[in-house]
């Protein structure tokens, strides 16, 4: 019984972490657009970062 | 919907086929169509972006309309008013805004928006969204403008659409909310059904150690489902209730609490396990069928009023010269300036003595009007030849062109014909859950266990989902597909309205017609030299109509090498004139051609004349239909009544007799065609308007559906239902019978949902509705409707929509 217990704890745990996941991922724009990453993954060369600057100007939320 | 779709089908490149966007070219060295074009690539290989071109068929759009406009129309965005629309976020070092960018449609437009910051050291970089049509700039505004931004896109083709409307922030929060709702009720069905399958497999309740654990790890998934996932459902359910519309939200929501009651009340007397997890089920399909209905064509705005469609900013004469004023600070009396093929923004008076201009999109009318010193002219005609001055009589909100919009058509929501039935069946069926509950408990009674829980079962059974989500389902594929095929719907309720036309009434300039096809051109006989001058004087010229007959004749009697002409000058509104080859040539109005040549030319009222030297002669210039079109409305007119709301003189009406018969009107001003389809709808009609112009937008919000026609580029239609591709226009029989189609398939997916309702309730009726008998039922019911709905509207798709 108590083996049980516990592993619906932890089952339960691992569950809810990706629910977490998955609402981090609603909330931060992710699911607002499901068609162009789709074609973005396939041009070359990232477009964000420019080449000679680092990553300060990305945005925080992205 | 999947990028290829948004790629028109156009020519892959060819010798003479312009190397930016893949249009037949007769410009400069053959390798482009217009000097936009050639601007566009060169900017391009200047900024090392040629990979643009990387794509099998060029993927630029045609600049042949750009040329033209005005470079200081982005000045607007100086104003920190207009520029706060488009702004997202600014702290003052970093800055986010958003654009509104029609053209973009493939992924090189991805590709090279995504690439910005190469032209703008300013922006740090940029995102575009395909389907919404959109690109996000993060710029710091210490290092560049929100106007550089806006012409740098311009510079590339990508000329944002900035208007005067005020930008709502769309249904983002909405869709987010959905996904989190449906994403919860997943979690909490997935999880529950691990703790309700060892019960269901035992066959017997298990130890009582592990049916109260389980029982209170169900209650615990359970709650934010009804807290959260499913509230939506009882809102609506409450606010029909209280409104006495009974919408099937009604049943539903009875059938969640039921469902939910009766197992807490099973669970808290040690009875049994409840049925949660049909519950959290339950909620969970209903929410995906929510998914199809929400899932839009964001990037098509669908309400639009008549500020859309007028210029931004306006240039008024201050005391400090021509200063760029948004259009809310135009005033009466001030006094504007318009250049050649801006729009009108207010009713005004013309200062200059002679001016053109073109009423096409306002009321229909294909030709330009001239007017002369001290005229009026109306708000949305677009200046026709040359730049006019203009005085503002009145405010723009209280232009002819706004008062249409004062008409209720355009404040009332319309009614859709699925909200009817909605409301019909459930008010039916929630009369007939509640009865058939309490005749139950009374069968049972005095058992009043029993018969509570002969009463509840009954309420679960009778929850409409596999019911409710027939509707969503069904159309929301159709408009899926339906917007792959090219006729975009405002939402997929639209589908059953347009499954009931049985009246369609066309406008003709703009619909039927087209300015992007090669216009026809009637001419008198004249002989072929003197084709030949009138042709080269035309070529000298920018006017449309010199346009069209420089064009038109090319094909036929013209050689390309020549003189040029020379001396010419034109008088707007009037004609042209010039020397050609030692000939005195001139193409306009027959009193303009008098008074420049002597010759006295003759000929229908309507055409424009031409002369070279004594020769005189004549041409007509007609705006050719879509091709197509006359087959597509000789289909349709077999079964549905045709109408033809004009708001052009008569003119062709000769050509479209063939179709519509004597069912023609002319000179329909847009009170006109909006009086003329309420009429129909009164009549007890079922009214269809296609239409693309503002003078169509009253008539299109009074139609059951209004449908706007839209060309490639050009993504300015007045408010309405649904939105055709016009080259897609020709398939709109097609697109009807398909709409019947799919209204044949929600009945189908009503009567196999009524037929599980069924069998559910004799198990509820006989007391033998057990948890897993619900568990089994419900899925089972669900997906059935998913299977046949979406199964049936793809396999018609294929065999009834175009490509």
């Amino acid at each position: 019984m108590s083996v049980i217990v516990l592993l619906i704890a932890a089952g339960g745990t691992v569950a809810a972490g990706f629910l977490g996941a998955f609402a981090w991922a609603v909330r931060s724009g992710q699911y607002d657009d499901t068609c162009t990453p789709a074609i973005r993954v396939l041009l070359d060369e990232r477009p964000h970062a420019r080449p000679h600057e680092g990553t300060t100007d990305a945005d925080p939320d992205r | 919907m999947r990028a290829a779709s948004l790629e028109f089908g156009r020519r892959a490149d060819t010798a003479d086929h312009c190397r930016h966007c893949g249009e037949p070219c007769g410009f400069g060295d053959g390798a482009f169509c217009c000097t936009g074009c050639a601007a566009v690539f060169a900017i391009l290989a200047a900024h090392d972006l040629d990979g643009f071109y990387a794509c099998d068929v060029p993927p630029g759009l045609s600049q042949k309309q750009t040329a033209d406009r005005d470079r200081a129309r982005f000045a607007a965005l100086d104003d920190p008013d207009v520029a706060a629309r488009l702004i997202v976020h600014d702290d003052g070092r970093r800055a986010r805004a958003a654009f509104n960018v029609p053209a973009i449609h493939c992924a090189s437009c991805v590709w090279l928006l995504e690439r910005l910051w190469r032209l703008d050291p300013g922006v740090s970089g940029t995102e575009v969204d395909l389907l919404r049509r959109t690109v996000t700039v993060d710029y710091q505004p210490a290092a560049t403008t929100l106007r550089t931004i806006a012409e740098h896109l311009a510079s590339l083709g990508y000329e944002p659409a900035i208007t005067s409307e005020e930008c709502r922030s769309g249904p983002r929060a909405a869709r987010r909310r959905l996904y989190l709702q449906l994403g919860v009720a997943g979690f909490a069905f997935g999880n529950m059904m691990l703790f309700s399958i060892p019960r269901y497999a035992n066959g017997a309740p298990l130890d009582p150690e592990f049916q109260r654990l389980f029982d209170g790890l169900n209650l615990l998934f359970a709650l934010p489902v009804l807290l959260f996932s499913a509230s939506d459902y009882f809102r609506n359910a409450w606010s029909a209730c209280r409104t006495r519309a009974m919408t099937l939200d009604v049943p539903i929501a009875m059938g969640l609490l039921a469902l939910f009651g009766r197992s807490v009340a099973d669970i808290a007397a040690a009875r049994g396990e409840g049925f949660l997890d049909s519950f959290a089920g339950l909620v969970f399909f209903l929410l995906i069928a929510r998914l199809f209905q929400q899932r839009m064509f964001e990037r098509i705005a669908f309400d639009r009023t008549y500020r859309s469609f007028l210029p931004l900013t306006v240039r008024v004469e201050r005391e400090d010269g021509l200063t760029p004023v948004p259009l809310e600070h135009v005033r009466g009396g001030d006094v504007v300036v318009v250049r050649p093929h801006e729009i009108v923004p207010a009713d005004a008076v013309l200062l200059d003595a002679r001016g053109a201009v073109d009423y096409a999109f306002v009321t229909g009318e294909a030709t330009p009007v001239a007017v002369g010193g001290g005229d009026r002219v109306r708000a949305g005609g677009r200046a026709a030849g040359s730049a006019m001055r203009l005085r503002v009589l009145r405010d723009v909100s209280h232009s002819d062109l706004a008062r249409l919009w004062q008409n209720p058509v355009f404040s009332r929501p319309k009614r859709r014909w699925l909200a009817d039935v909605n409301a019909r069946f459930g008010a039916w069926f929630t009369g007939a859950a509640v009865a058939l509950a309490a005749a139950g408990a009374l069968a049972w009674w005095p058992d009043a266990s029993a018969a509570a829980s002969v009463a509840t079962a009954v309420l679960i059974v009778a929850c409409p989902c596999a019911l409710t989500m027939s509707a969503p389902m069904a159309l929301g594929t159709a408009a899926g597909l339906l917007g792959r095929a090219g006729l975009f719907l405002k939402d997929p309720a639209v589908t059953l309205d347009l499954s009931r036309i049985d009246t369609v009434a066309f406008d003709k300039t703009g619909t039927l017609t087209s300015a992007e096809t090669r216009p026809l051109l009637e001419t008198s006989p004249l002989p072929d030299d003197a084709w030949t001058l009138v042709r080269r004087l035309a070529s000298a010229s920018a006017h449309p109509a010199s346009r069209a007959i420089a064009a038109a004749i090319t094909d036929t009697k013209m050689d390309r090498e020549g003189e040029r002409a020379t001396a010419v000058f034109e008088v707007v509104g009037q004609g042209v004139c010039g020397t050609v080859c030692g000939t005195r040539v001139a193409i306009g109005t027959a009193d303009f051609i008098q008074a420049q040549t002597g010759a006295v030319p003759f000929g229908p009222e309507d055409a424009t004349f031409v002369a070279a030297g004594d020769a005189t002669g004549w041409v007509r210039i007609r705006p050719a239909a879509r091709p197509g079109i006359e087959g597509a409305a000789a289909r349709l007119s077999e079964a549905l009544d045709l109408v033809l709301l004009s708001g052009d003189h008569h003119g062709d009406g000769a050509r479209w007799r063939r179709v519509f018969g004597p069912r023609m009107r002319f000179r329909q001003s847009p009170d006109d065609k909006l009086a003329f389809v309420r009429g129909a709808r009164d009549s007890g009609r079922h009214v269809l308007m296609v239409g693309d112009g503002l003078n169509d937008a009253g008539a299109l919000a009074a139609a059951d559906v209004g449908m706007a026609v839209s060309d490639e580029t050009a993504c300015m239609t007045p408010a309405c239902d649904a939105v055709i591709d016009g080259r897609r226009l020709a398939s709109l029989p097609a697109f009807l019978s398909y709409a019947r189609r799919a209204r044949e398939v929600v009945i189908l997916c009503f009567a196999v949902s009524i037929l599980y309702n069924a069998i559910g309730l004799t198990l509820a009726l006989s007391g033998a509705l057990t948890p897993l008998a619900a568990a089994v039922l419900m899925p089972v019911s669900s997906l059935t409707i998913v299977g046949i709905s979406s199964g049936a509207m793809r396999w018609s798709a294929r065999r009834m929509l175009p490509a």
